[in-house]
C-alpha cells in the first residue's frame, strides 16, 4: 500500500516537464566547440599575414600626409651622421693629447708642484728631512746641544 | 575535421539531458550554457574521450557533474548563498498554462532546491534521467547503496514538503 502511494508519487513527479535547452544554443555551442578543436594557429590563416600587412599600413598612414617633411627631416638626420663620422675620422690627431706625458715631464711637474706646496705653506717638508729633524738622538748628544 | 558529426550527434543525443541536470544543479541559465559549452568543447577537442565507454549518457552526466562542482567550489561562498535561497532562482520545470499546476511545480522546484546538492542530482537522475542506481551509481562515482539511500532520503523530504499540496490536487482530481 505504502509502496503504491510511493510509486504514484513518483510518478506524479517525473511528470513535471523540465525545460527544454534554448534552440539557439546548439549552433553556438557546436561553432565554439568546433573551433576549440582546431589549433590557434590554423584557426585563421589570415592571421598570419596579419602584422606585416598591419607594419605597413600603419607605416604608410604615419608617413603618408607629409612625405616632403619626413624626407627632410631623414636627409637632416643622414647630414648629422656624415658630420658625426667625419669627426670620428680626425680622432687619431686628438689621441695624441690623451698619450701619458713623458717621464722627464712628470718629474718636473710633481717639482713644480712641490715648490708652489712650500711657498704656499700647506705641504709638509720631504719625508727625509723630517727624519732628521725628528730623529732620536743619544742622552749625551742632547746634553752636549744643551751646554751648547 | 574531428568531432564534426559526433559531435552534433552527440549534442542531439545528450544536450537536454545535460542541460536539465545542470540547471537542476546550478538554478542559472548562464551557468547551465557555460558549462554545456565546456562539456563540448572538451568533446570536440578530445575525440576520444567516449571511445570505450560503454554508456555514454553516464559518462557525460559525470563530466557535467564534475564540471557543476568545480563551478560552485570556485564560486565559494557566493553560491553557497545562492543555493540558500534557490527557490528565488530559475525552475528547471517548463511553465504551465495551469494555475494549480504551475503552484505545484513552483513548490516543487522549491523543494528540489532545498535539498542537498548529492541528493538532488540523484533525485533528478532517477527521475528525469531513468538512470538505475547503478547506472547513478558510475554517474556520480559513489557506490549503489549510496545513490539509493540519497533518493530515499531526497524523496521524503520531497514528500513532506510537498503533501498537503499533492493531497489537494489528489482530490481534485
Amino acid at each position: 500500500m505504502m509502496n503504491d502511494e510511493t510509486e504514484r508519487f513518483e510518478q506524479r513527479l517525473s511528470r513535471q516537464p523540465l525545460r527544454q535547452v534554448p534552440g539557439d544554443w546548439r549552433a553556438e555551442i557546436l561553432r565554439e566547440g568546433r573551433r576549440a578543436a582546431v589549433p590557434k594557429n590554423e584557426r585563421d590563416p589570415d592571421a598570419a599575414s596579419l602584422p606585416k600587412w598591419n607594419w605597413r599600413t600603419s607605416l604608410a598612414e604615419i608617413f603618408w600626409p607629409h612625405p616632403k617633411a619626413w624626407a627632410g627631416l631623414a636627409a637632416a638626420w643622414v647630414l648629422i651622421a656624415v658630420v658625426n663620422f667625419s669627426l670620428r675620422d680626425g680622432s687619431p690627431g686628438m689621441a695624441w693629447q690623451y698619450s701619458p706625458p713623458s717621464p722627464a715631464v712628470l718629474v718636473q711637474l710633481k717639482q713644480q708642484q712641490r715648490l708652489f706646496a712650500e711657498l704656499v705653506g700647506t705641504i709638509q717638508p720631504p719625508d727625509a728631512d723630517r727624519q732628521k729633524r725628528f730623529a732620536p738622538k743619544p742622552r749625551s748628544e742632547r746634553v752636549e746641544i744643551l751646554m751648547a | 575535421m574531428q568531432g564534426g558529426p559526433d559531435l552534433e550527434r552527440l549534442y542531439d543525443e545528450h544536450a537536454q539531458a545535460l542541460y536539465a541536470f545542470l540547471l537542476n544543479f546550478t538554478r542559472d541559465e548562464a551557468d547551465t550554457r557555460d558549462l554545456l559549452q565546456e562539456i563540448f568543447t572538451r568533446l570536440a577537442r578530445e575525440p576520444k574521450l567516449l571511445s570505450g565507454v560503454r554508456e555514454p549518457r553516464a559518462f557525460l552526466i559525470r563530466l557535467a557533474h564534475n564540471a557543476a562542482i568545480d563551478l560552485m567550489r570556485r564560486r565559494g561562498t557566493r553560491d553557497r548563498t545562492r543555493e540558500n535561497f534557490a527557490a528565488e532562482a530559475i525552475s528547471p520545470f517548463a511553465p504551465s498554462p495551469d494555475p494549480d499546476e504551475q503552484v505545484f511545480r513552483n513548490e516543487f522546484s522549491a523543494a528540489l532546491a532545498g535539498l542537498p546538492a548529492d541528493q538532488r542530482a540523484v533525485v533528478h537522475l532517477k527521475l528525469w534521467g531513468g538512470l538505475t542506481f547503478e547506472e547513478i551509481s558510475v554517474a556520480l562515482d559513489i557506490p549503489p547503496n549510496t545513490a539509493a539511500s540519497r533518493y530515499r532520503y531526497g524523496l521524503d523530504k520531497l514528500r513532506a514538503r510537498l503533501r498537503p499540496l499533492y493531497e489537494e490536487m489528489k482530490k481534485a482530481e
